[in-house]
């Protein structure tokens, strides 16, 4: 077990400087210096408190889109559409914002906005989920292209009863001041959606390995046949595993518009879906895994950003180095199993030896 | 004395957790049936599948008419002339049998008519009753063996390997299978036959090599042996015998089933109007060669498969419109055949493999939350009462023995049926150490007058703990016995699908 957790980090710690390491390799192509590139990036996230908080701003959407893959990926569904959730959650969130204005004061007044938020991605999750039970549609296909659904939901809605007073661009007017998550630290953009997401990985966990609803989504998921035989209705477990998850990503909808944007632009985040499934697989699908795995994107995203700043790296590179980091982190998945084989072996050589 | 056809020579295979072969040197004779007899786990099949070049020995020498040969796949093992039949077939269902028997052997452009000519030549010469061109997804599993066998004829094998052939056959089928192997043996090719019945393997083999525990523990002539030196070699002790218990069932009633049919996933009738009666305190054996709706009975009871017509009546009270989760909470356990599949979760540990079927019960919850002590209390508690070899209840399922993970399912069911257990194959794959345990189980739970459904299709299984038997055959009731009734010969008849004269229904 000890040796087991040891080669999870040496080989994730490993997986990422490699990852990283083919990056620079690419920065040597473009005939620049990636050890000024690291330089510069270090010296920014250290120096810089408004960069360095930035990490944890990005890693807020990725957790909770990541919880909405990892949540259904336990009970071997699959939610693809963590994006159309997101922005199901950010439309909700923004219309509920905007109808509410001053007229309450800011807590009840964020939570309405949070339920709405949960409550529209919750539906749109549960309709994947319901779809999948009652008619056995293909969960994978339904959110994915319900996805775009939403999306277009979202334009529609930007174009018209939602666009702003100006009517010149799809986007809305900006929300009341006191509808803003609150900051956590003056000086940067870090608000209280970070420990919002926290919390929700916490409770993600707990769901999943300290209730009674967690261990049959887990059974369901590992086992359908045997949790079937044992009464288990796999239906209503398909469909409220996707109804949370889709409020986990509606919630993203929330922290993105109250805590960042202050408003809803067309075609925002539009990656936010795709990064969480990388970051939960990356993490195997457990809830604290993927706080870390988040921050590490955070990390890259805000990284690529810094580095786009320099003259003549183009801002693409963040998206290859997450897919170099990717690629590593699911290759020693492989390594690691390989490792604990011959341990396994070499120990029962010795005990047959012996 | 003439070369060996084949010969291993200290063959070791080491899997990550378990030495499965160790040091094993064996030779096969042309003209010779060797019996390879062990118990589940004992490394039988593995060292066939390093032979056949599915698994590679980490140590070890095959040596193919003295010449040393390196085995790598399946197709160096057939060009060598070896071929294996295993457990689970690999045909094609919707192929004809031509087809699957040319599958791989052909080349270019197909001449139908030669190879249908060659296929229906080599069956009369062994005097296999089957159509060339009939689909395979139509033919019984016994003929699906045979055409498995002409698959390895068909490319000439020397030395045949069958895994566990018997397992899915008649006793009439298993007596055709036994005169083939004999035939082909005297054509001076050799036959391994892979198997844990002791009564076959004084039948068949000239030869008997025994293992456990991935060693080789006799290599004795035929003559000369008995099953009690073999069974102690096998398990390496002898076994207790079942207590002949008086039976002594109670005149309660308490499970009915009437004129129930059920329909099977492609719609096929699968239970044909069956009708049965369990009373309390009695052991009812369903006998029958497997895939004649003894699965889709067992689902039926418990509420997995929808009834087509009929009721079942469980302590007077109608199961009609009750889910599955409902039936657990009056009482009913039910041990799958297919534990792996059906009855446990593998990656998860024992304590909540123990939980499955309870898991909405308040007992597991403090706080809102699970409580893992107690569970795991549970768990501990059961491993000890039922010797489950484990190393702690948070030890997860699939680092069991499969005699063990048995145990486990045995025990979770047996306090899930208070009222009445289903086994359906309780013992398959199990050594006879597990064996004897189960059927002690088993007996136990009757004399606490619980009703036990046991559906088995080893003989020796019903008739040890039936108090009444009933045949399955094609999804209807062939008739209902008393045990002392019938004998392994009628009842093979029974399971064929012939009827008794003057059969006495003894409800």
């Amino acid at each position: 077990m000890n040796a087991e957790l040891r080669d999870l980090f040496l080989a994730n710690l490993l997986a990422v400087a490699l990852g990283l390491g083919a990056s620079a390799l690419l920065l040597l192509f473009l005939h620049k210096d990636p050890l000024a590139a690291g330089a510069l990036l270090a010296h920014a996230i250290v120096r810089d408190g408004y960069t360095f908080a930035d990490i944890f701003v990005k890693a807020t959407p990725l957790i909770l889109t990541a919880l909405a893959f990892a949540l259904p990926f336990k009970a071997s569904l699959f939610n693809i559409g963590a994006q159309g959730q997101f922005y199901l959650g950010a439309t909700a969130a923004s219309a509920v914002s905007l109808a509410l204005g001053d007229r309450l004061p800011g807590l009840p007044a964020l939570c309405l906005v949070g339920l709405a938020a949960m409550a529209a991605g919750g539906l749109g999750g549960a309709f994947i989920g319901w779809a999948k039970a009652r008619f056995q549609s293909n969960e994978f296909l339904i959110s994915m292209m319900s996805t775009y659904v939403a999306l277009a939901g979202m334009n529609y809605a930007l174009r018209t009863w939602l666009m702003e007073a100006k009517h010149e661009y799809p986007q809305t007017d900006s929300f009341a001041p006191r509808l803003a998550l609150p900051r956590l630290l003056e000086g940067t953009r870090l608000h209280a959606g970070f420990p919002l997401a926290l919390l929700a990985a916490g409770l993600a966990w707990l769901l999943l390995y300290r209730t009674g609803l967690g261990y049959r989504i887990r059974a369901v998921g590992q086992n359908p046949n045997a949790a079937r035989l044992a009464g288990i209705d796999a239906g209503r477990i398909c469909t409220g595993t996707f109804l949370l998850a889709g409020a986990l990503a509606g919630l993203a909808g929330l922290t993105e518009t109250n805590g960042v944007q202050h408003m809803l632009v067309q075609g925002f985040n539009p990656t936010l879906g795709a990064e969480g499934i990388g970051i939960a697989i990356l993490a195997n699908a457990n809830p604290i895994g993927i706080i870390f795995a988040a921050i590490l994107f955070g990390a890259l995203k805000v990284g690529g950003l810094v580095m786009g700043q320099m003259s003549g790296i183009p801002a693409s590179i963040v998206e290859i180095m997450e897919g170099f980091v990717m690629l590593f982190v699911i290759l020693s998945y492989f390594v690691r199993g390989a490792l604990a084989t011959r341990r396994a072996k070499r120990a029962l050589q010795r005990s047959l030896a012996a | 004395m003439p070369e060996p056809f084949l010969e291993l020579r200290r063959i070791t295979k080491l899997f990550a957790k378990v030495a499965a072969n160790r040091e094993v040197s064996l030779a096969v004779r042309g003209g010779e049936v060797v019996a390879l007899l062990g118990e589940n786990g004992a490394g039988k099949s593995t060292v066939m599948k390093i032979l056949y070049g599915l698994y590679r020995a980490d140590s070890g020498e095959i040596l193919i008419e003295g010449a040393p040969r390196r085995i790598h796949s399946p197709k160096d093992a057939m060009r060598l002339g070896i071929s294996m039949i295993q457990q689970h077939f690999s045909l094609v269902p919707a192929h004809t049998v031509t087809e699957n028997i040319i599958l791989g052997n052909v080349h270019g452009r197909i001449d139908w008519a030669a190879c249908q000519e060659r296929v229906r030549l080599l069956a009369e010469e062994y005097g296999f009753d089957l159509d060339p061109a009939a689909r395979v997804r139509d033919l019984p599993v016994g003929v699906q063996q045979k055409v498995e066998i002409l698959k390895a004829l068909f490319q000439r094998a020397r030395l045949l390997i069958m895994d566990e052939p018997t397992a899915v056959l008649t006793p009439q089928e298993a007596v055709t299978l036994m005169g083939f192997i004999r035939q082909f043996a005297a054509a001076g090719h050799s036959v391994v036959f892979i198997t844990h019945k002791l009564k076959e393997v004084l039948e068949v083999a000239d030869r008997i090599i025994v293992m456990r525990d991935g060693e080789v523990r006799g290599d004795l002539p035929r003559a000369g042996t008995d099953e009690r030196e073999l069974s102690t070699l096998m398990i390496g002790r002898a076994l207790p015998p079942l207590p002949e218990e008086p039976a002594a069932p109670s005149a309660r009633e308490l499970l009915r089933l009437d004129q129930v049919s059920v329909q099977d996933a492609r719609g096929v009738k699968a239970l044909d109007q069956v009708s049965l009666i369990l009373h309390e305190g009695e052991v009812l054996g369903i006998a029958g060669v497997s895939g004649n709706g003894q699965q889709e009975l067992c689902e039926a009871i418990c509420g997995f498969r929808p009834l087509a017509s009929g009721s079942i009546v469980l302590d007077g009270r109608d199961l009609a419109g009750l889910g599955i989760r409902a039936r657990i909470g009056l009482g009913i356990g039910y041990v799958p055949s297919d534990r792996q599949k059906d009855g446990l979760v593998m990656d998860m540990s024992l304590a909540e493999n123990m939980m499955l079927k309870s898991s909405y019960d308040k007992k597991w919850r403090r706080h809102g939350l699970l409580d893992r002590a107690r569970a795991a209390r549970f768990a501990a508690g059961r491993i000890q009462a039922y010797s489950i070899k484990a190393p702690g209840p948070e030890a997860k399922v699939q680092e069991l023995s499969g005699g063990n993970q048995q145990k486990l399912i045995v025990a979770r069911e047996v306090e899930a049926g208070s009222r009445l257990i289903v086994f359906d194959q309780p013992t398959r794959g199990l050594d006879l150490g597990a064996i004897d345990y189960v059927h002690q189980a088993i007996l136990a739970e009757r004399a606490k007058g619980k009703g036990v459904l046991c559906i088995s299709t080893e003989l020796s299984e019903i008739f040890a703990l039936s108090d009444r038997i009933a045949v399955l055959y094609r999804g209807a009731v062939q008739g209902v016995f008393r045990r002392h009734e019938l004998t392994p010969g009628k009842i093979g008849l029974l399971m064929a699908g012939f009827r008794l004269e003057a059969q006495e229904d003894a409800r």
